[in-house]
């Protein structure tokens, strides 16, 4: 049996039957937390570790997977053409690297935003400029 | 800016280096400024046709013992070519080819960026038309730093069964991933086998539909080549010979491409 139309709103609550509901109805979202949670974790394993699968963007590899060629032919068209163009000028803006694929600034920075959130890029700061880099 | 192309192939004895020199040698008669790299590691050859000892090879720039230009050595001069003629040659003792079968994932990622960077320097230093790599067959390392850093991409063929279903892996899983332009190049085809067909037209079409790639050109079957593998550069000395003239074809389409 659902919680009465009152206790839907947030009012206080005084019967010990709608009490026991609610806390079902509570154990039960946990549970179903618990359960998406669980395989939430296990899309991003499967993802870290790519054998053949499409690297996605967000995703944090393991520290010590290096941009070789095998890990940018699993690499989706656009980040591949950022990371080729950066691993050709080894060290550069997004501005630099802009010039180098022909696509906007702001798109390439935040392509190579996302190589360094999978872990594949490095960035450092010098001076205004952040320069991004693939570390050899 | 010149344009750089890779030569591949899925299994080895295709025909890959006898295509590169004698390609390299049609550009350079043309009065064209030519780089050729020997990128199989594992096999290297133009050192035996170019009789090359060179101060550097291209194993010590990958190494950071050297600059890319100390790997070049120009033979422009030994065969009379109005173009120039450079070869940047890889190391074939015993010791450099246990080296390079040795390194590891981040070494690499090294190799790829410094051929991509050698590459760049060496087209604007030396003003080059056309920088050919030669590389090993199959999804080795350095092959794939080469594709990766290439405008054009041919993949040398025979036409068997073995070599077909290997290519068509290769066009889908490397140069369709490395969104690199590619194209194929039969080699050692026997006369039969386009006979049967129904002649080249067709041969060629059946070929391209079945790897998903369009034809460069074709090269019949000569067994006087085998001969003189290594030996001589065909476009050279015998530029009036078949293999030349179809190589001479393959040329002019790489440059429209």
């Amino acid at each position: 049996m659902l919680p009465t139309e009152p206790s839907m709103r947030g009012l206080p609550v005084s019967s010990k039957g709608t009490d026991t509901i609610l806390v079902d109805l509570l154990r039960k979202m946990n549970r179903n937390m618990e359960l998406i949670s669980r395989k939430l974790d296990r899309l991003i394993e499967i993802q870290r570790f790519p054998g053949g699968q499409m690297l996605r963007p967000g995703v944090s590899l393991p520290e010590d997977m290096p941009l070789d060629v095998t890990t940018l032919l699993s690499l989706p068209d656009h980040l591949r053409k950022s990371a080729l163009a950066l691993a050709t000028l080894r060290e550069a803006t997004a501005t630099d690297l802009s010039k180098e694929t022909g696509r906007v600034r702001a798109v390439e920075s935040d392509y190579l935003n996302q190589l360094v959130s999978m872990g594949l890029v490095k960035k450092k700061r010098k001076g205004r400029d952040v320069y991004f880099y693939v570390e050899t | 800016m010149g344009k750089t192309l890779a030569f591949h192939s899925y299994k080895g004895g295709t025909g890959k280096t006898s295509l590169v020199v004698n390609l390299g040698a049609i550009y350079a008669k043309q009065g064209l400024n030519v780089c050729m790299l020997d990128f199989d590691f594992r096999a290297p050859s133009l050192n035996v046709l170019f009789k090359g000892r060179p101060e550097f090879w291209l194993n010590d720039y990958l190494e950071d013992k050297c600059s890319v230009i100390d790997t070049l050595v120009d033979q422009s001069d030994r065969f009379k070519l109005p173009g120039k003629l450079w070869v940047g040659f890889a190391n074939p003792s015993l010791e450099a080819l246990k080296d390079i079968m040795s390194k590891d994932r981040k070494w690499e990622v090294k190799a790829l960026t410094k051929t991509l960077a050698g590459k760049k320097e060496i087209l604007q230093e030396k003003q080059i038309d056309y920088l050919i790599y030669d590389t090993s067959p199959g999804a080795q390392y350095s092959s794939i730093n080469a594709l990766a850093g290439a405008d054009l991409v041919s993949l040398v063929m025979k036409a068997d069964e073995f070599d077909l279903e290997g290519t068509k892996e290769l066009a889908k899983g490397v140069y369709e991933a490395l969104g690199r332009k590619s194209g194929i190049v039969l080699n050692k085809i026997p006369l039969e086998q386009v006979a049967a067909a129904g002649g080249k037209e067709k041969f060629g079409r059946q070929i391209e539909e079945e790897v998903g790639l369009p034809l460069v050109g074709m090269i019949p079957c000569m067994c006087e080549l085998m001969a003189f593998g290594g030996k001589s550069i065909y476009t050279i000395d015998k530029p009036d010979h078949t293999f030349s003239r179809s190589v001479g074809e393959i040329a002019e389409t790489l440059k429209k491409m």
